[in-house]
């Protein structure tokens, strides 16, 4: 019976609603008659909004019982009226005094900007959608002082690490928490929310902001609200971009000299020969992949050997331009939006779907996503309701070859682009391709293929219930769900007889100790097919009661909470070393046994908190938290509660000067903030299980029926306990000249003392590390933001923004004894590590041997005239950049509007591996000198260890040796500054005037427009190599970061040719509004 | 309305008082076990410890030393490799300390939870195990820890013992195993666990006296070490037990290693073909030197030499074990040590049938051979004159010619092996030899070829014989004669300065006196 009264009731209004509701129109201005472009105009008490045109004109429909519209505009007073008899209202708004700015804070609460006492950035959405970058991580880069996104690579599924305020932890987890709608999620999100979903995205930066997101929210928080949709009529949204990708750099490549290696009589060997164009030639040999043959020269050669049929491949010795970049396709992607959103005075919807298709610039790679969500608010008088569900559908299909450097690995002669058909193509063919040691990359990347499909669900419903003016109970429950199926495949591949043995080089190109056969057909591909499926799921719950009462001139309110966090994560891999008939990727079509793994985690958590804001005056507020937090990670039911369940607090002081002294304001100052926090956090940052020394099966076990168990290599200290970490940051906020100027500025500091972090203890101890509380790190930095409204009339509209952060850090103290550590990342050669009383990461390496004489030259061996390789790894630098600005400019001029972001990142170092692998091949430019020559800037020690002397030795086959068998070796010539500058996004965009729109009946706006992304880098002369934003971050095995819930470790600053090379992207995009 | 809110309020009730400490009581690991009977764990460890001597590739334990003995080189089919063969490496290279630490730790597992868990038998060979694996590394390295090693967090900063004292207690630690031994026979149910002698302790007491003769010889050139070795050796013949004859020490084997990627023969599964029996682009990389086949062929050893090496061109896939060209000394091309440039993977020799045989996955990982220990006994026996060890040097060291034709397949072994001992030809034929010592080492040299890397570069150290030629990727005449101690362990352990400054090219290891 309720029920159906509830229905005829509802049925009622909507009735009532259409036949009595009104059309309002008019005209937003200021005093001296300019126009607004924007302005916001709402139903008072209800979610029904319009805003102004390009004319500053409104239309807004109003139901009967409203009878007062609400006009608001940025910097303006906001404006209550009367509806009275006419129909249109022209409204004319002062300027503001007070703003009042209301934001998103942590766990969804909302605040008044003012009342916030901490350092907080909000992005809004036309600054996510500016580049139209399908990727949220991409989108935020350069858009906030102090947040660095290090992205790994380029390919049709990019990854990142979102770091804010760089790092604070040595091995544990730097990564900033990501929240969507109150929900705390995993960085698996970022990858498949849909952008123009987004609503707004807050940035909090330190652990003070987060503390009531528990330990997670450590690091910061990146807390993405989605669209909840407005009230008013049916509105639909249809958007279609198209985005192109290409290369934007390659390495320097080298192309004056052909193929070969070293097959000249080495030196000291009968028949070493003493001019060097001579052994170049001897070098020379049409199989090689190495580029150390004699010079191009124009004239016909063979590539490779003889084929079965006899047919041999003669083309020019000449180098072809732009080979390598022209084996790269041309990405394209196209992602098409479709929304719908309305609603009543009690409940509003907000429905979309996308479609996003990416094919990459390597050929035959690409992903799609398609996704909806759906979202909705309904309000039953003090009950008031949010519902969110969003579902994902992603495929990926990328090789899992390394096309980049099978790629580099091809001399400049031979043209790949017209070996793509390796099945049709006998010279493009395994049976037939040239080159001895790397198969052809089309064949390689169409052989090895990695496909995986995720299925992400998350859904979150709100209830909100108002008991009285002063207390009202608020409860959200979310889950997110991701699951991944993925095959990793290698076809099986069985080369012919002829290839293995008897292909030849024919006269007059065949040499004396040359052999038949291809050296790589000698290996045949039996093919191997894995199986995996991962799951994640996570499940969280807020309950909260809001408390609020004012007394005199305090105004308080208390919310007390609590909260239950949950994750569970799985993963099942099975896998067969060979494939039997061609073709078919199943485990079951194959010889020998199955290979398999299976993981599980699942942690809880729960927590209780409370935090009090109260102000007084609207000038000083206050604001204390207090957080209980309890963690599985710790937990066993013998270790006392004071190792999992550990207490955090903080308070925060907002000041707003100018109200409390009302004299300071003045025309040039409007606003001056200033803001003090201190923090003590509580983390359990240790890895899942990590209180267990374990006893996995040793390397290869069971080996049939026999078993056999190892000690782990991680010993836990009995003792472990949740980190804490202190934090403490000033701050202020100053509005300046008519609000046209917005500057803020902060300073922070970071004390993190007995991390938990797992050391790499001496071996000989046994273990090769130790998982203990100790070390101590500070992390400090500036961060400034300022925004500039340089031109603000009604037709020209131009703001500039500026922002900086510096941030650094230093290891205080480590173990006893211990002085330092390699991360995990790295080579035996250059690696990051965690050393007492420096930055960290610090990038270490091996190099030159100096003179000792402090003139920067670099020792020579006396004979052979090659430079001396250091045996210890010395600092190289570190890897985190110091210093990240951004640079944004949006100028609007009547319906055009173009909008730029640069970002800078410098103050670091990176090492780049490419460079070594290209000195290998030969392929690099600064291996280009082959001529004899004494090494540049050297000297030569003498006897006593002390004296310098000139060098005057020529290097001793400068020709190969020097490049291949001396410089590769020294890793300090791979190490360059880290630094660029960025063309984040432009984008120009049109909105189709009122002329044109009120022609078409059902439309109601549109707007085309055209970007740019990463169209301009500038980087540091020296390095040669590649992006240095690219990062080989790996992800600790997937295992690990499954099983963990972290993403990328912290081991930045090293380069692999396992990236992709950087693209810049363009496009354009048309988006209707009906 | 109200009343749902009513039911919301209840159920929050609830739910908040569900959470309480057992809520959280899930954190027990379903990955890995939280605890291990030692057989298992012994189990593993003696395979690890044979995959560390053999694994490891080009910068492996027992590759390591087969270049720098100069038994192998690399064919120049790969870049040539200037870390090992112009000896350009640092502190990053080479680091077989972690593993060898760690493959420690688990025999220390062992040794610590035996008498708990009722497998006291397994005491001994851990400590056999342990001793040869600390042979190995001060070998390596020279002063390591040793007296607070493997304590984990008890000593963070295990303190460098000196090397030559490690040696002495090596000896001491090896007579409580042979007291561990004698005491303790295996349960017949975990013989099996035991993949080197199958729960064989008579052999393992044979094992541990082999060490020790293998601990002393290394100390005979040091001058005044006479009386220490002889009365040593001589507790080993009141022992009684005597040393490993007859057979060689291997690790695995059939039975035990099994057709699969990462469960067959490590040399096999990295130098030769892979699990399914395709061959493996490494197996073009390591080469026999041409100083390796001068020496057989200058005494017409050609039935070692086919043994030890494939003529070029390498296997016939068909005929496995035969070479695919003719097997004749002209087909048998060694690569000069360290060149870069003109021996390709197929003009040249491939590492022979005593190693890789096409399909012979499960062969057993030898960790000393027979003949090692002939030709130890023939050294001391030609050193000095008080050892009470039955036999004369040069019986010794015609036995250890023999036991190196057996292990490396010659077919009817002792009578090809009488052919060379009766040739006449110096340091092959005893009586022939004008320096019997010459003789003992240059046939111990080429015994170990191909199985025992690291005690070839150990004995060239100490003797430097026979005459290896320098890499021609060397400008000078220097040659390392340790390794630098792996960053890991210097960066991390505040005692590793003790050792003092590293030159890899001088500070040598206590034993190698010249």
């Amino acid at each position: 019976m309720k029920k159906l009264t509830l229905i005829i009731a509802l049925v009622c209004l909507s009735v009532s609603f259409i036949l009595a509701q009104r059309t309002i129109t008019g005209k937003v201005t200021d005093p001296k008659g300019e126009t607004f472009i924007g302005s916001n105009i709402q139903v008072k008490g209800t979610n029904i909004g319009t805003v102004t045109d390009i004319d500053g004109m409104y239309s807004i429909v109003v139901p009967d019982g409203s009878n007062t519209l609400i006009y608001s505009y940025t910097g303006y007073q906001t404006k209550e009226v009367q509806i009275g008899a006419a129909n249109v209202m022209n409204v004319t708004l002062d300027e503001g005094v007070a703003l009042q700015e209301i934001v998103v804070t942590a766990t969804g609460i909302k605040k008044d900007a003012r009342e916030i006492g901490y350092s907080f950035a909000k992005v809004g959405k036309e600054d996510i959608f500016n580049g139209r970058s399908p990727q949220l991580a991409q989108a935020l880069s350069g858009k906030v002082a102090g947040l660095a996104v290090y992205n790994v690579n380029n390919s049709v599924d990019p990854q990142a690490k979102i770091v804010l305020r760089g790092y604070r932890s040595l091995t544990g987890n730097n990564d900033a928490l990501v929240v969507v709608d109150g929900l705390q999620t995993t960085a698996t999100v970022l990858s498949v929310i849909n952008p123009n979903d987004i609503e707004s995205v807050s940035i909090l930066k330190g652990g003070q902001a987060a503390t009531l997101y528990g330990s997670a929210g450590i690091n910061g928080a990146i807390v993405i609200t989605t669209k909840r949709g407005t009230a008013g009529k049916l509105k639909v949204n249809v958007s279609n971009t198209t985005n192109f990708e290409e290369i934007s750099f390659l390495p320097d490549f080298q192309d004056k000299y052909g193929n070969g290696s070293h097959y000249a009589n080495s030196f000291g060997s009968a028949g070493y020969k003493t001019d060097y164009l001579e052994r170049l030639k001897d070098n020379w040999r049409p199989f090689e992949n190495q580029q150390y043959g004699d010079a191009y020269n124009g004239e016909t050669r063979i590539v490779g050997r003889v084929l079965e049929d006899g047919s041999q491949y003669n083309l020019p010795y000449a180098p072809i331009k732009d080979v390598r970049k022209n084996s790269f396709d041309r990405g394209v992607s196209n992602n098409s939006q479709l929304n719908f959103q309305g609603g009543s005075e009690n409940s509003t919807y907000y429905l979309s779907a996308e479609h996003n298709t990416i094919h990459g610039i390597v050929p035959g790679d690409k992903s799609e996503r398609n996704g909806a969500r759906l979202a909705a608010s309904s309000n039953y008088g003090k009950l008031q309701t949010g519902y969110n569900l969003s579902y994902v559908q992603a495929n990926y299909d990328r090789t899992s070859s390394n096309f980049y450097s099978d790629m580099i690995n091809t001399p400049a002669h031979v043209p790949l682009g017209d070996l793509r058909d390796w099945k049709n193509n006998k010279f493009a063919n395994p049976n037939g391709y040239f080159n001895d040691y790397i198969a052809v990359p089309f064949f390689t990347k169409d052989n090895n293929r990695n496909n995986y499909k995720d299925a992400n669900i998350q859904g979150n419903i709100e209830l909100n219930y108002k008991v009285s003016s002063f207390l009202s109970f608020s409860n959200r429950i979310g889950v997110m769900n991701n699951s991944r199926t993925q095959k990793f495949r290698t076809g099986k591949f069985i080369h012919s007889d002829w290839a293995k043995n008897k292909a030849y080089v024919p006269e007059p190109w065949a040499y004396a100790n040359d052999y038949d056969g291809i050296n790589r057909a000698g290996t045949d591909i039996l093919g191997s097919v894995t199986d995996r499926s991962t799951s994640e799921n996570v499940v969280n719950d807020d309950l909260q009661a809001h408390l609020s009462k004012n007394i005199g001139s305090f105004e308080n309110r208390l919310i007390l909470g609590y909260n239950v966090y949950q994750r569970a994560a799985k993963l099942i891999q099975i896998g067969s070393n060979s494939v039997v008939v061609p073709d078919v990727y199943n485990v079951s079509n194959r010889q020998g046994e199955l290979t398999g793994t299976e993981g599980n985690s699942l942690e809880r958590k729960f927590g209780y908190y409370a935090d009090l804001t109260t102000s007084y005056n609207k000038f000083i507020t206050l604001n204390a938290t207090f957080r209980n937090d309890n963690t599985s990670r710790f937990y066993k039911d013998y270790r006392p509660k004071n190792n999992w369940s550990y207490n955090y607090y903080g308070a925060a002081l907002a000041f707003v000067l100018t109200e409390a002294m009302p004299s300071l304001t003045s025309n040039f100052i409007n606003y001056i903030k200033l803001r003090a926090s201190w923090n003590k956090n509580g983390n359990d940052n240790l890895p899942i299980y990590g209180l267990d020394l374990t006893y996995p099966n040793g390397a290869g076990f069971p080996y049939g029926t026999t078993v056999g168990l190892s000690v782990g290599d991680v010993l836990p200290d009995a003792n472990l306990k949740p980190e804490f970490v202190t934090s403490k940051e000033v701050g202020a906020e100053l509005r300046l000249w008519d609000r046209r100027i917005t500057l803020d500025a902060t300073a922070y500091n970071q004390q993190s003392k007995g991390q938990v972090i797992t050391v790499k203890v001496p071996n000989s101890t046994g273990f090769p590390n130790l998982l203990i509380n100790v070390g101590e790190s500070k992390n400090w930095g500036y961060e400034a933001d300022l925004k500039v409204a340089l031109v603000q009339s009604t037709k020209l509209k131009w703001d500039i923004g500026i922002r900086y952060s510096y941030n650094d850090n230093k290891v205080v103290d480590l173990f006893p004894g211990v002085n330092s550590f390699q991360l995990a990342d790295g080579f035996s050669y250059a690696n990051t590590n965690v050393i007492k009383g420096e930055r960290f990461p610090l990038l270490k390496t091996d190099g030159y041997v100096y003179a000792p004489d402090g003139s920067g030259r670099r020792l020579v061996n006396a004979t052979s005239g090659y430079p001396l390789r250091n045996t210890t790894l010395l600092n190289r630098g570190g890897v985190l950049p110091r210093h990240i600005a951004g640079a944004s400019t949006k100028f609007e001029y009547g319906n055009v509007a173009l909008s730029v972001n640069f970002e800078y990142r410098g103050g670091n170092v990176i090492f780049s591996d490419i460079g070594r692998q290209m000195t290998f091949t030969g392929a690099g430019g600064w291996t280009a000198n082959r001529d004899p020559h004494i090494f540049e800037n050297s000297a030569i020690l003498g006897a006593d260890g002390k004296t310098v002397s000139d060098n005057n030795v020529q290097v001793r086959e400068p020709e190969y040796g020097l490049w291949v068998d001396n410089y590769r070796l020294i890793s300090e010539n791979f190490v360059t500054p880290g630094w660029f500058i960025k063309m984040r996004d432009i984008n120009l965009a049109y909105n189709l005037p009122r002329s044109v729109t009120s022609k078409i009946k059902f439309l109601e706006g549109g707007s085309i427009s055209i970007f740019g992304r990463n169209l301009l880098t500038i980087i540091d002369k020296s390095n040669f190599y590649t992006d240095p934003e690219f990062s080989n971050v790996t992800d600790g095995g997937i295992l690990n970061s499954l099983l963990n819930g972290t993403g990328l470790r912290n081991g930045v600053g090293l380069n692999t040719l396992d990236q992709t090379p950087p693209v810049r992207q363009y496009g354009f995009s048309i988006n209707l509004s009906f | 309305m109200k009343n749902l809110f009513k039911y919301f309020a209840v159920a929050t009730v609830l739910f908040i008082a569900s959470c309480t400490e057992s809520f959280l009581d899930v954190n027990t690991n379903p990955n890995s076990l939280p605890t291990a009977t030692p057989s298992y764990v012994f189990t593993n460890a003696e395979n690890t410890t044979a995959n560390i001597f053999v694994g490891g590739g080009t910068q492996g334990v027992n590759q390591m030393g087969e270049f720098w003995s100069g038994h192998w080189t690399q064919s120049s089919s790969y870049i040539s490799n200037p870390i090992i063969f112009g000896y350009q490496f640092t502190n990053g290279d080479f680091n077989q300390w972690d593993p060898l630490y760690n493959n420690l730790e688990d025999f220390q597992f062992v040794i610590d939870n035996a008498d708990a868990n009722d497998q006291k038998y397994l005491k001994g060979p851990a400590k056999v195990m342990k001793a040869y694996i600390y042979q190995a590394l001060v070998d390596m390295y020279g002063d390591v820890p040793y007296s607070e090693a493997l304590k984990g967090v008890a000593t963070l900063a295990p303190k460098f013992d000196n090397q030559k004292a490690i040696y002495e207690n090596l000896i001491v630690s090896l007579d409580e195993a042979i007291v561990d031994l004698k005491a303790n026979a295996f349960a017949s149910a975990f013989t099996s666990s035991d993949i080197i002698f199958k729960g064989n302790t008579s052999k393992w007491v044979k094992f541990a006296n082999s060490l020790k003769l293998r601990l002393l010889v290394h100390q005979s050139r040091i001058p005044g070490r006479e009386g220490y070795i002889t009365t040593e050796l001589n507790k080993i013949s009141t022992e009684g037990s005597g040393f490993i004859t007859g057979e060689d020490v291997g690790s695995g084997g059939s039975g035990f290693y099994v057709a699969t990627a990462g469960k067959i023969n490590q040399i096999y599964g990295l130098w030769g073909y892979d699990a399914n029996g395709g061959v493996l682009a490494l197996a073009r990389y390591n080469r026999p030197t041409k100083y390796l086949f001068d020496v057989l062929i200058a005494a017409n050893d050609t039935f070692r030499l086919k043994r030890l090496a494939y003529a070029k061109g390498g296997e016939n896939p068909s005929t496995p074990g035969k070479s695919t060209a003719a097997e004749i000394v002209s087909n048998y091309v060694g690569v000069p040590f360290g060149i870069s440039s003109g021996y390709t993977a197929q003009a040249s020799s491939y590492l022979g049938p005593s190693l890789i045989v096409k399909g012979e996955f499960n062969r057993p990982v030898i960790l000393m051979t027979a003949a090692e220990i002939q030709f130890s006994l023939a050294e001391m026996k030609e050193r000095f004159t008080g050892i009470n060890i039955a036999g004369t040097s040069q019986s010794f060291y015609e036995e250890g010619v023999r036991q190196s034709f057996r292990t490396l397949g010659v077919a009817d072994a002792a009578g090809k092996a009488a052919i060379l001992l009766s040739s006449g030809i110096e340091n092959s034929d005893w009586s022939a030899s004008t320096n019997k010592l010459q003789a003992i080492n240059l046939q111990k040299w080429i015994a170990l070829t191909n199985f025992s890397g690291l005690e070839a570069w150990t004995e060239y150290r100490k003797s430097n014989l026979p005459n290896i030629p320098q890499s021609s990727l060397v400008t000078d005449s220097k040659r390392p004669v340790r390794i630098f101690y792996p960053n890991t362990e210097t960066g991390s352990n505040s005692n590793a300065s003790s050792a003092g400054t590293i030159d890899v090219f001088t500070t040598k290891i206590f034993w190698d006196i010249d």
